[in-house]
């Protein structure tokens, strides 16, 4: 069953375009330019309910405007939105009760008070009865294991702290569809972990929609079976995550640190060095990018060189969507 | 409305924690007595009466007037939608399933309730102290008529401020809009000069505004004056909020879709 739905979706800002100095800021009094930029464009869309659905692409790519338009907090220019039946600019309450949002950087907690005080008033606010109020609230509590947290102020709560009370609060009127935007942005690998647990969690024994945009890979891999990728508001890429992964991350930034001045030695490299990049290299550190299917080959070797700390990473969420840009994505376009 | 309720607690709960605001805000009360105290002992000097006014009866009319004038918080209400929509989390409240304005006015009434209590003991105090025979009305239709135009008022300066809060969905920038408002409201509203020294065309022209019964009429009213404009105020007063509520009403539903959320 679909429950978000867009056709040709589509958003455009106009924004001052002020030239430089003092002189273009008096010019700005009486004369202004504009420039319209289209953050979405013409995009469809089609989520079916239970779907975990991750959404990446780089910063301005328009993923934050579609959460905003989907979720009513902005109006779209232009295009067809249905999300659960309602056009959310309408802002209806009754739709409203149905949905929850997160995003990173905005808060719904009282800062000055406890986590309880703000729940207690989303009960009221959702109508939600005291029984259910009391079973949804400890769920969530022992599922986070938060119960510690509930009577603390929270301004003075720690971001990984805060981010978990935020879900909970969103949650507690058990929504039908969760919108996530970067909820982990900032957080440790720690809570990083704790919040995908917890968000598979729901998804699989609530059975609520997800849709959840990152810059991290790591969030996208673990939760979603199905990722899109947006790149300058358009789609570039619509399907399975690790069909994206295989096919688009094709490299892996290794980093090595020496204690001691360590040289790599050229002609044993070279027999290795096919794909290799190297991106940074000082005698008591090296980090290049390598092919991703002969990172246990490579690792090997370099563990001969007895590297005091060796670390792996994903390559960075630009490079995949600047890969799948370039290598025929604009067929989602 | 059990929503609404629960706003207004959440509000009264986060003034708990703020102890120096409650403090200062209840030396600015005295403080503005304190001022009225010498203000108008040094123009009484000898006289008897000014303007129809005893020194006491004067400094009633004081004390009621700046209880009044602090227990309208609603430049919190403009100040907080201008914020969050210039810095994109407006947002907050969009989401909610509840009515924006309600939210805004549960908001203030949260924190008026709370600042009551303590404005009440600051006024209770001065007089005491300062010995003023204070006068107050023994009429129960005169002060219930005053007690709905006083929640009338708040209500209207609620409205006031919100509209001008949405305003920044147009203009981004409503300071001019603020500073405007509070110059009138000061004037207006005889928190600084009884409006009754004013030349009465000018009070006439004021009577078709909203401000003449924020505070004035009231205040008025308590120290048992002006009781044959108590009906009227409260059908004028009541008039400007419904005709608010019309304009509040057409902006949202002109403006909201201006809103883009940038900012964080």
């Amino acid at each position: 069953m679909k429950i978000i739905e867009t056709t040709k979706l589509t958003k455009k800002y106009r924004r001052y375009k002020k030239q430089e100095g003092i002189i273009g800021s008096i010019k700005g009094l009486f004369k202004r330019e504009y420039e319209e930029k289209i953050a979405v464009g013409s995009l469809d869309l089609e989520i079916e309910k239970g779907e975990f659905i991750g959404m990446i692409g780089p910063n301005g790519a328009g993923k934050t405007t579609l959460i905003k338009m989907l979720t009513g907090i902005i109006a779209p220019s232009s295009g067809k939105i249905d999300v659960l039946g309602y056009y959310p600019n309408d802002l209806k309450n009754e739709f409203k009760q149905q949905y929850a949002v997160v995003m990173g950087q905005k808060s719904q907690l009282f800062f000055e008070l406890t986590v309880e005080d703000t729940l207690r008033l989303f009960k009221e606010i959702y109508g939600i009865p005291e029984e259910e109020y009391q079973n949804t609230k400890n769920y969530f509590v022992n599922l986070f294991d938060v119960k510690d947290l509930m009577n603390v102020q929270v301004r003075t709560l720690s971001l990984g702290e805060r981010m978990k009370m935020e879900l909970i609060v969103a949650l507690l009127h058990n929504p039908q569809i969760i919108f996530l935007d970067e909820p982990t942005i900032g957080l440790d690998a720690v809570a990083s972990k704790q919040i995908r647990s917890f968000l598979k969690a729901i998804n699989e024994e609530k059975g609520t929609t997800i849709v959840l945009t990152s810059h991290y890979m790591e969030d996208i891999k673990a939760l979603c079976k199905r990722t899109i990728v947006i790149n300058h508001g358009c789609k570039i890429y619509d399907g399975d995550t690790e069909e994206l992964f295989e096919k688009y991350q094709k490299n892996k930034k290794i980093t090595l640190t020496f204690e001691t001045a360590t040289e790599l030695p050229q002609l044993e490299f070279s027999e290795l060095d096919v794909g290799i990049v190297i991106l940074e290299e000082t005698p008591y550190k090296k980090v290049m990018m390598i092919p991703k299917e002969r990172t246990s080959e490579i690792l090997r070797n370099l563990m001969e060189f007895s590297p005091s700390d060796i670390s792996v990473e994903e390559e960075e969420i630009g490079t995949v969507v600047e890969r799948i840009y370039m290598e025929g994505g604009q067929t989602f376009a | 409305m059990r929503k609404y309720i629960e706003i207004a607690k959440i509000y009264i709960k986060a003034q708990l924690i703020w102890r120096a605001d409650v403090v200062l805000n209840m030396v600015f009360t005295v403080t503005k007595i304190l001022f009225a105290y010498l203000l108008w002992g040094a123009i009484f000097g000898s006289k008897a009466e000014v303007a129809g006014f005893t020194f006491h009866s004067m400094l009633s009319y004081y004390i009621i007037s700046a209880f009044l004038n602090q227990l309208d918080m609603s430049s919190l209400i403009s100040n907080e939608i201008s914020t969050r929509i210039r810095n994109g989390t407006f947002s907050k409240y969009m989401i909610l399933p509840v009515s924006i304005e309600k939210y805004f006015v549960a908001m203030e009434s949260g924190v008026v309730t709370f600042y009551l209590a303590f404005d009440f003991i600051a006024a209770i105090v001065w007089i005491f102290l300062f010995q003023i025979k204070f006068v107050f009305t023994t009429n129960l239709a005169t002060i219930a008529c005053a007690i709905l135009i006083i929640l009338l008022g708040l209500l209207f300066m609620a409205q006031l401020n919100y509209y001008l809060g949405l305003l920044t969905l147009k203009y981004q920038e409503i300071g001019t809009f603020l500073m405007i408002k509070n110059n009138i409201v000061a004037f207006v509203t005889g928190s600084i000069v009884p409006l009754v020294l004013l030349p009465g065309a000018f009070v006439s022209i004021m009577k078709l505004f909203p401000f003449y019964y924020v505070t004035y009429l009231p205040s008025m009213l308590l120290i048992g004056r002006f009781q044959n404009e108590r009906i009227i105020g409260l059908i004028v007063i009541f008039a400007w909020c419904v005709i608010l509520q019309i304009v509040i009403q057409v902006t949202w539903g002109k403006y909201r879709r201006k809103y883009d959320g940038v900012g964080i």
